[in-house]
């Protein structure tokens, strides 16, 4: 009796999950790439090589270019410091690291104009010497950085605590030079857990909206971003086009999630290895 | 070399890990650092390389002040507890990282490095495992990784922190004289970390007993088995019965009766230890302490005997000849051989 209702409860949970899956993620990217090619491929390639939409492209792929990259270094810098030293403040740090995922994205935003903005703190300094930084791609790369800074810090702070030390105390009781040991030991260490937090930081670098949105300014072909571009196409009545362009970031998505699903292999498959 | 530790202290916080210990190991000496977790005797290893300073005090090599120099700059062999083995590197990588890593100039060549590597393989008896990684090792395999690790860069002196804790008692056992043998062979400085008073007493050729931060008795093993300084040593190097007893006017009172046993020490409470394997049982009841016997059970060529102590709540143990083996249940009169008397400190107790 009670083998067999388990087994139904099983099933349903099954049923239950598998189908909000298939109506709330499924049914919507399959709809994305209908949509997109629904007046055909000749339309969808037109939608994407459109110039304002190339532009967009380029300034999504600029934007990750540097977010990503300095967020590595802060991340493991952030990472390195909060797991191998002590040092006051230490928990206001841990803190601080997840404002970021605390606050709504337009607060992000909103919190640069008002630094940066014409009538900001710095505002002024900034327009004497010409440098405009809200409503340009300054902006957009501040606010995205400022949005995506935890995903790597927070990927690597659990795992470099659970590891310890200890490798790098016998490292350094080798002779190595912090440099070395940063390079030999700690970086292989954390490898994977490195990239799972790179993955996802670029994945949200790329798909940021709401923080990039208020410091834009929403200029075509010079201040849009790929989720700007799409939301002005869709408000334009223009489908094709906007899920032409949604498609790709929905191509981003897919491919993040499947390099992630590698990753979470390769990194489950060292730790298990390894184990004591 | 010799090292030379001057009134060194550490705190932590509010806790006191060392306070005001000093030590010296000679060359070639073979130390074991002894005591329960938090007596600071880790601190006290991680001190003397260089993974953790003095608040106060002063560390020397072969007279030359070496406080402040970091543990990159020490040149001293570590051996973690948990091997800390880098887990991507190969055995053969492991071995030879502390040379890979020398400035250029310093730096033996390829083939010199390789050389060396295959030497301390074949002097940790892994000759053939130098393509393995960590993970694909045993505990004591890994343990003997570290050590040939911790070799390569030809430290004076070796320092090993519960360097056998997290193997199986058979392999400890081996790998326990293989680094006795090693440790005179290479003419090493060692000092090792345990809580294990068999392995220091085994191992060492001298010990050092800790408890709270402080030394309680630096002597060879012989000397702290046989000739404990304090109450803690006696219970902490071996297996003890304690009786509490009174000192007066050159007796010693148990329950107000004297007791046969040769009153060494100052008069007032105090308490009696004697080792199981001392203790004696007589016929006449004077002068021997009573007991009540729980359990006998098997022991090396002799048995071991369980019980209560009358007239106070202590248990006692004591080894006795199979054939002098009481029956459980009955009472029988114990005379202590060796006894020790320490000062009952009262304080001490209510803490």
């Amino acid at each position: 009796m009670a083998a067999t209702e388990s087994r139904t409860a099983r099933w349903l949970l099954i049923a239950a999950a598998l189908g909000f899956l298939g109506i709330f993620l499924f049914l919507p990217l399959v709809a994305v790439f209908a949509e997109a090619l629904e007046k055909g491929v000749g339309a969808y390639m037109a939608a994407i090589v459109e110039p304002d939409a190339l532009a967009a492209i380029r300034l999504t792929l600029l934007v990750a270019a540097i977010s990503v990259p300095v967020n590595i270094l802060f991340g493991v810098s952030a990472a390195w410091a909060i797991t191998k030293f002590d040092f006051p403040g230490k928990s206001l740090l841990i803190t601080f690291i997840d404002l970021p995922f605390s606050v709504s994205p337009v607060v992000s935003g909103l919190i640069f104009v008002l630094l940066f903005g014409a009538h900001g703190w710095f505002g002024a300094w900034f327009a004497e010497r010409d440098i405009q930084i809200i409503f340009a791609v300054p902006g957009i790369v501040l606010a995205t950085v400022f949005v995506t800074f935890p995903f790597v810090a927070r990927e690597l702070i659990p795992l470099m605590t659970e590891q310890g030390r200890d490798d790098e105390e016998a490292a350094l009781s080798l002779g190595a030079s912090g440099w070395q040991t940063f390079w030999h030991v700690t970086l292989p260490n954390i490898r994977w857990g490195l990239l799972y937090g790179v993955l996802l930081c670029n994945a949200r670098a790329m798909g940021e909206f709401g923080a990039v949105s208020v410091v834009s300014g929403h200029i075509r072909g010079l201040t849009n971003t790929m989720p700007l571009h799409v939301e002005i196409l869709y408000n334009e009545y223009n489908f094709v086009a906007a899920f032409a362009v949604a498609s790709l970031l929905a191509l981003l998505a897919l491919v993040t999630l499947v390099l992630k699903s590698i990753v979470e292999w390769r990194f489950n498959y060292h730790h298990r290895g390894t184990g004591h | 070399m010799s090292i030379r530790l001057e009134n060194i202290s550490k705190r932590f916080g509010a806790f006191t890990a060392l306070g005001d210990v000093s030590l010296e190991a000679r060359p070639g000496e073979f130390l074991a650092l002894l005591g329960p977790s938090g007596s600071g005797k880790t601190t006290l290893l991680r001190i003397m390389a260089g993974l953790e300073f003095p608040d106060c005090g002063r560390v020397s090599f072969d007279g030359e002040d070496v406080t402040g120099l970091k543990v990159a700059d020490r040149h001293v062999g570590f051996v973690f507890q948990h091997y800390a083995l880098f887990r991507h590197m190969t055995v053969a990588e492991n071995i030879a990282f502390g040379l890979n890593v020398r400035r250029r100039r310093d730096r033996p060549t390829r083939s010199a490095i390789d050389a060396r590597v295959q030497e301390l393989l074949d002097l940790v008896q892994l000759g053939s495992l130098g393509h393995r990684y960590p993970a694909q090792l045993s505990g004591g395999q890994r343990q003997r990784v570290a050590l040939a690790r911790a070799l390569a860069v030809d430290p004076k002196l070796l320092l090993l922190d519960e360097p056998f804790g997290a193997l199986d008692a058979r392999v400890r056992k081996d790998l326990r004289r293989w680094l006795r043998e090693l440790h005179d062979r290479m003419g090493l400085t060692s000092i090792f970390v345990t809580h294990d008073q068999e392995e220091a007493l085994e191992l060492a050729d001298r010990v050092v007993v800790m408890d709270h931060g402080v030394i309680e008795q630096v002597a060879t093993p012989l000397h702290i088995y046989n000739e404990p300084a304090s109450a803690f040593v006696f219970d902490f190097v071996g297996e003890s019965n304690r009786v509490p007893v009174v000192v007066a006017r050159g007796k010693v009172l148990y329950l107000g009766q004297p007791l046969d046993v040769p009153a060494i020490g100052a008069d007032g409470p105090s308490e009696l230890f004697f080792r199981p394997h001392d203790a004696e049982i007589v016929k006449s009841d004077t002068g021997a302490i009573p007991a009540l016997v729980a359990q006998v059970r098997p022991k090396g060529a002799g048995v071991r005997v369980e019980g209560k102590f009358i007239g106070i709540d202590r248990p006692f143990e004591i080894d006795v000849a199979a054939e002098d083996a009481p029956e459980p249940g009955r009472i029988i009169a114990l005379k202590p051989g060796h006894p020790r008397l320490f000062p009952t400190h009262t304080h001490e107790d209510q803490a």
